[in-house]
């Protein structure tokens, strides 16, 4: 005989813990736990019974895995929260006797923990780490733009600041950007990074204020697990890219407001050509210098210095293909080193592009200073455009309002009346778009006709470019049922205003009518009763145009009928087939059923909403 | 404040300060310094009057509290010094006693306290106690005398005393905290005594000879420096920890070695996507109407589907800031540390493949299907019926008493008895050479024969229910009762069962039409009897049954008797007066049982909307439970030919099902459902009571609590 099963020692019981237990093993305090599940990312789970996890307890708790819990607290960080528990009761303890030196030592000495060794074990390879870095992304654009306050510090957001500037030029570096949505909550970004869709929202450009129901405490260390996050992949991204990291940047373009533009992208290894074996590195570092002061020089001379780099891709690609060489002025002494550097697997990576991403390549922007410049700046140089601003959109606009070379401003203001002849000249040499126009070329991946989206139209409706689930409500192929029953209702329509103009000739007619149409009810089906029908109407003096209509609504309106049968018989059938189904299998039918109808319902709503305003807009059009 | 201008004075005038001196010393040039402290006065306490003042300044020059000073330049060091006036032993030491009328000295006061003098003065005369007044007189000088707030009692004189200005100055001194002396300087030039030119002591103080110590560096502090540079050199001291600017986050190739073959932990589940209706210029038919948004708003923000109300923007730059930005941002990171994630399998399956295959109910006609008659009883619900053994007759009792016959083809009445109490059951004998009906009221069974029988069959069921021979009878407690006469218009035969049996709920025939058992609705024990005609004798078969008995039915084939009490069914056989098996529907409670005509499956229906099917073949746990009547099921029947059942329910509704059986074992039988049958209305809480299938054809008979018997044919 074995031996004898204790409860509660295997299984459920085992397996899962409560919080409470959880933190009690632990030995911290639960703001302390929260912090630690946060950065390790250990959630809590649904045990599949809950009275066998819980002691028999059915009470609402939350479960951990217990492994999880485990590991937990074999954790470094956790110790370093202990020290730092220490650290607060020592510095306490001396600011409050008043010695100063004391706290000043302890706080030079406090314990700091850094989350590398966490960041390795959640994302094991480079792929589950991008894979998973929208939140991330999302919380730093969001503290990028708070303004700070006792709990969000000054440094913190200049961090975030840097780091969506990073993900910003890297993104405009390798044209991964994809999809751009304008939502009613923020810009969606979608960028294909690494294979993986990394979708990013940030918010329009306004101050925002920290509700006072959200717990700022929470969101604070998300961020630092998502700051390092993003500093490890971003790292990566760039040296994979060949580019320094951190871009160096300059304080003086980033006062003027240059935002991007206040980083220099430098590549990692400038001069390849060389070939030098590792022993002169300072003699690379030193042209490294040089590189730099030519940078410098280059972008004193009206040239956006982050630039650089992608104008010398595109210089690359334009020498490849050599034929129209549409070069930009400014030769440099670093042109020298281009051809040397031609076959790189930086410059080769960099060619094979869905010409897609190139779209705004040819056209030159100039961007007017109600549209927001973060938005566009990042948008028209993802796709190899060129934007300049006005001063009052910040600094380092690389040309001047008056540049021969704009062909389109985008502009978010209604027309003007007053027009001086200048600027006529220019509306007749340049083109006046609405900011839509940009989002909406990146989604169609080509340049769209400008006329619609001209300044001071009506724009046409702004989709979402990540399309909606399978079998939705589409508006833009919805059309064709729509039009279906806007003829019918013309038709009801025309018919209508004639038979008030029939009673008003005279109502004799009328009877008619109605007894051909009854006739007509009856003929539906059968051609031999048609052929009497139709007879007894041009007895009846009735034409032959409005008997055919009557017939053809009465055929309609039958086929409309038993359809409405057929529905109502199957329904009935498919109910009592229910009946035989075991309980499980009816729930999940029933469930199904129930998606299924409220999806329909959603979706003929939708096209009932729009074949509403399509007559509308009709009726309105033959009014006027 | 005098002496600090005479200070200023000084400072400024030098040696003529002796002679400023001397001008305070008399009395009668007293002009001057009067008003030099009446200006003074005036500028720093506002509230004293001129001859107050005149008084003070007169016993201020008499009272100084702090002796006078004067400044003078030494003869030895040239630089200037204070000189105090000499104190004189006599006098000087204790001058306060000096213009004191009252010369007793310091002693207790209180000694005096009886006297009506206070001591002496100088010249050994009594100094009388001055005038006193009441506290009245004291409160009303308080009041009257505007300075009285500056003045003191004075225990030598016992009387109030103004204070001098010096005295008020040293209480505003320290009440202000600062030092009491009105002369103290706190930022006093520090004197230079022994630094600068010529000062420097050229004397030693100390002869004795200077110590090695005082110019050999020394030994042991080397030693202990050389220790630390040591270390340092050796790295065991490291300079200092690199501060907050260096501790920023280096950030290198962390993915550079090979990732640990751990399965990566699940990622979290990415949000979804937006869709149109969320951009800032959606198609118009997005927008919602009125109603849509305010069902928005008063919905809670948990339930809402979508958490923001679609919006149209004419331009871009009229797009607001999104107001619920960081709390959205804040419930997806609660999603990520506090919500619990199962994995679940999407089914990406059509929800009508789950429907099981059964085939179309066109392909199984004939089977009812819709309402060709009916009979109505006027009076009240319709609670039995039965329809005869040739399918031809119907028979139906109300609660009311009455008992109708009519025909099933056209649904003409042929006959009505009225009985007076309510029928509880109705059942015709189901053999075919005799025609008759048993109807079960209160605690009675009535025979009734129905008119217009040939006269064969007449004879017949008449010898059948008086037989000629009979058994003598034996004592019991139920009586048969032959009716005498007028055998048209009443019951041909009565039964009467045991008083207090309450009503005959339920009448079954065995097939062979001899013994019929009738349920009572009494939850006593003698519920059910079994009534044998041939011999005109009734017994109990179960001594003691646990339960109340709801329904008893004969096997069709065997001498098998099933009896349905609340919670099971029991199967008897009465040939070995033995129980063979007991089912367990897990019905709370059997309404209704039936078997099916080949015997080896019963159909148990119950108030909690349940109906059993169970192969008794099989298993004492039903094959089947359905559910599918919203309210209690109150009738089942099988049909006797066609493969056919049909559950009646409160919910007013019939629902008719194809059950093929099929002799193959293995087979399990086939359940389809049919039609649902409406047309009987629900009058308090009551639906269709009973129903019956005709005989040899495929028609169903149901009695409805709306007083209605209705007819559905195929």
């Amino acid at each position: 005989m074995g031996r004898l099963k204790q409860k509660g020692k295997a299984g459920a019981a085992k397996a899962y813990v409560t919080r409470s237990s959880a933190v009690k093993k632990l030995q911290c305090s639960l703001a302390d736990f929260r912090r630690l599940c946060i950065l390790k990312g250990i959630f809590p789970r649904e045990p599949r019974h809950k009275k066998r996890a819980n002691k028999g307890s059915t009470a609402p708790t939350s479960f951990y895995y217990a492994k999880d819990i485990a590991y937990l607290a074999h954790e470094p960080v956790l110790n370093k929260l202990r020290e730092h528990k220490a650290f607060a009761k020592k510095i306490s303890r001396a600011l409050g006797r008043g010695e100063w030196s004391i706290a000043k030592n302890l706080e030079d000495n406090k314990p700091v923990y850094r989350l590398d060794h966490i960041i390795k074990e959640r994302y094991p390879s480079f792929i589950d780490a991008v894979r998973d870095i929208d939140d991330a992304l999302c919380m730093i654009h969001l503290f990028a733009s708070l303004p700070s306050n006792p709990r969000v510090s000054p440094a913190l957001i200049e961090n975030c600041a840097r780091l969506t500037a990073e993900w910003q030029l890297y993104v405009m570096h390798t044209r991964s950007l994809r999809n751009v949505f304008l939502s009613i909550k923020g810009v969606y970004y979608q960028a294909e990074v690494m294979d993986q869709n990394v979708t990013w929202l940030v918010p329009y450009q306004f101050p925002q204020n920290i509700p006072s129901d959200v717990d700022v405490r929470v969101m604070l260390t998300f961020l630092e697990l998502y700051q390092t996050l993003l500093g490890f992949v971003f790292f990566k991204l760039y040296t994979d890219a060949g580019l320094v990291y951190p871009p160096p940047l300059d304080s003086s373009k980033d006062e003027s407001g240059a935002g991007v533009g206040a980083f220099n992208l430098r590549s990692a290894n400038p001069s390849p050509a060389t070939g030098a074996p590792k022993s002169d590195a300072p003699k690379i570092s030193s042209k490294e210098v040089r590189q730099t002061i030519k940078n410098i020089t280059a972008e004193s001379s009206s040239v956006p210095s982050n630039d650089i780099d992608i104008d010398r891709v595109e210089r690359i690609d334009s020498l490849l293909d050599a034929a129209e060489e549409e070069f930009v002025p400014q030769a440099s002494k670093s042109d020298l080193d281009v051809p040397s550097s031609l076959p790189t697997l930086l410059s080769l990576s960099s060619s094979p592009k869905p010409s897609s991403t190139n779209i705004f390549a040819p056209y030159t922007f100039w961007l007017s200073r109600e549209s927001s410049r973060s938005i566009f700046e990042f948008l028209i140089r993802s796709f190899g455009g060129r934007i300049g601003w006005p001063v009052s959109s910040g600094g380092g606009s690389p040309f001047a309002e008056d540049d021969e070379a704009i062909t389109h401003v985008i502009i978010d203001r209604p027309v003007a009346k007053s027009d001086t002849a200048q600027e006529r000249e220019r509306r007749r040499r340049r083109k006046y778009v609405q900011p839509q126009w940009v989002v909406d070329c990146i989604n169609a991946g080509k340049i769209l006709l400008e006329d619609l989206y001209a300044q001071g139209k009506t724009l046409p409706p702004h989709l979402s470019p990540f399309g909606e689930r399978d079998g939705a409500y589409d508006p833009t192929i919805g059309l064709t049922n729509v039009e279906n029953s806007l003829v019918e209702a013309d038709d009801a329509l025309s018919e209508g205003s004639q038979e008030a103009e029939d009673v008003e000739m005279g109502s004799e007619l009328e009877g008619d009518v109605t007894s051909v149409a009854a006739l007509a009810v009856a003929a539906a089906d059968d051609p031999e009763a048609l052929r009497v029908a139709e007879l007894a109407a041009e007895a009846a003096g009735v034409d032959y145009g409005t008997f055919e209509k009557e017939v053809q609504k009465k055929q309609k309106q039958q086929k409309h009928k038993h359809k409405e049968d057929a529905v109502v018989d199957g329904g009935g059938e498919e109910d009592m087939n229910k009946i035989l189904m075991s309980k499980r299998k009816r729930q999940l039918y029933e469930r199904m059923k129930y998606g299924e109808k409220k999806r329909a319902t959603e979706h003929a709503k939708l096209e009932e909403k729009r074949t509403k305003i399509e007559k509308d807009r009709r009726r309105k059009a033959r009014v006027s | 404040m005098q002496s600090e201008d005479e200070a200023e004075d000084e400072d400024q005038e030098g040696d003529d300060a002796s002679d400023n001196e001397d001008v305070d010393e008399f009395p009668e040039i007293d002009a001057v310094s009067d008003s030099e402290e009446e200006s003074e006065e005036e500028d720093t306490d506002d509230l004293d009057e001129e001859d107050t003042l005149d008084e003070n300044s007169d016993a201020d020059s008499d009272l100084h509290i702090f002796p006078k000073f004067r400044k003078v330049v030494s003869d030895i060091t040239g630089q200037t010094k204070v000189v105090y006036p000499e104190i004189e032993p006599d006098y000087d030491s204790d001058s306060s006693t000096e213009d004191d009328p009252n010369r007793v000295g310091k002693i207790p006061m209180h000694w005096y306290d009886d006297l009506p003098h206070l001591g002496y003065d100088i010249n050994g005369k009594r100094v009388l106690r001055p005038a006193k007044g009441d506290e009245l007189d004291r409160f009303l000088q308080t009041v009257e005398d505007p300075n009285s707030w500056t003045t003191a009692f004075d225990q030598n004189t016992q009387m109030d005393k103004p204070l001098s200005a010096e005295e008020l100055d040293i209480i505003r001194r320290l009440q202000a905290g600062e030092n009491p002396d009105a002369e103290y300087d706190p930022y006093e030039p520090t004197i230079e005594w022994f630094t600068g030119k010529g000062k420097e002591e050229v004397m030693p103080l100390s002869s004795a000879p200077e110590p090695k110590r005082r110019w050999l560096p020394s030994k042991w502090e080397k030693q202990k420096i050389m220790k630390i540079v040591r270390a340092i050199r050796q790295g065991r001291i490291v300079g200092s920890k690199p501060t907050a600017a260096d501790k920023k986050q280096q950030f290198y190739a962390i993915w550079n070695e090979p990732p640990s073959n751990q399965a990566p932990p699940l990622p979290a589940p990415k949000p979804k996507l937006p869709t149109n209706s969320e951009s800032y210029n959606p198609p118009e038919e997005y927008l919602p109407t009125e109603e849509e948004r305010k069902l928005w708003e008063s919905t809670d923000p948990e339930d809402r589907e979508r958490d923001y109300l679609p919006h149209k923007y004419p331009a871009l730059r009229l797009v607001p800031a999104y107001d619920r930005f960081i709390k959205q941002r804040f419930n997806r990171q609660l999603d990520l540390y506090l919500a619990p994630r199962i994995q679940r399998v999407k089914l990406n399956v059509d929800p009508n493949s789950l429907l099981p295959k059964l085939p179309s109910p066109n392909s199984l006609r004939p089977f009812p299907n819709y309402k060709s008659l009916q009979f109505m009883h006027t009076k009240a619900r319709v609670r039995c019926l039965s329809i005869s053994s040739d399918g031809a007759w119907v028979a139906s009792g109300d609660e009311s008493g009455v008992i109708s016959l009519w025909e099933v083809n056209v649904g003409r009445e042929v006959k009505r008895w009225s009985l007076g109490s309510k029928v509880g059951a109705i059942e015709w004998c189901p053999r075919l050479d005799v025609c008759f009906f048993v109807a079960g009221t209160e605690e009675q069974l009535h025979f009734f024969i129905p008119p217009n029988i040939s006269p064969a069959m007449l004879t017949m069921t008449q010898s059948t229910l008086a037989p000629a021979t009979l058994p003598p009878a034996t004592q019991s407690s139920i009586k048969w009762i032959s009716a005498s006469g007028a055998a048209e218009d009443g019951p041909v035969l009565t039964i009467e069962l045991p008083s207090a049996s309450g009503l005959s709920r339920q009448l079954t025939w065995h097939r062979k039409g001899d013994y019929l058992a009738s349920v009572s609705s009494s939850e006593t024990q003698g519920s059910v009897w079994m009534h044998q005609i041939s011999r005109r004798h009734s017994q109990a078969p179960f001594k003691k049954i646990k339960g109340a008995v709801q329904m008893v039915l004969f096997h069709p084939t065997k001498p098998h008797f099933f009896v349905a009490t609340q919670r099971y069914v029991r199967l008897y056989n009465l040939a070995e007066q033995k129980l063979l098996k007991t089912l367990m529907p897990g019905i709370k409670w059997i309404s209704s049982m039936d078997v099916h005509p080949s015997g080896d499956h019963i159909i148990v229906g119950g108030y909690d909307r349940k109906l059993c099917w169970f192969d008794l073949e099989l298993s004492e746990k039903p094959y089947k439970v359905l559910r599918y009547h919203s309210r209690a099921i109150r009738s089942l029947h099988f049909h006797p030919t066609y493969p056919l059942f049909a559950s009646s329910s409160d919910d007013g509704s019939i629902q008719i099902f194809h059950a093929r059986v099929y002799s193959d074992l293995m087979t399990d039988p086939l359940i389809v459902p049919l039609k649902i049958l409406r047309g009987h209305d629900v009058q308090e809480g009551l639906g269709v009571l009973q129903i019956k299938w005709v005989i040899k054809q495929p028609w169903l008979v149901s009695a409805g609590a709306d007083g209605s018997v209705s007819l559905w044919c195929s």
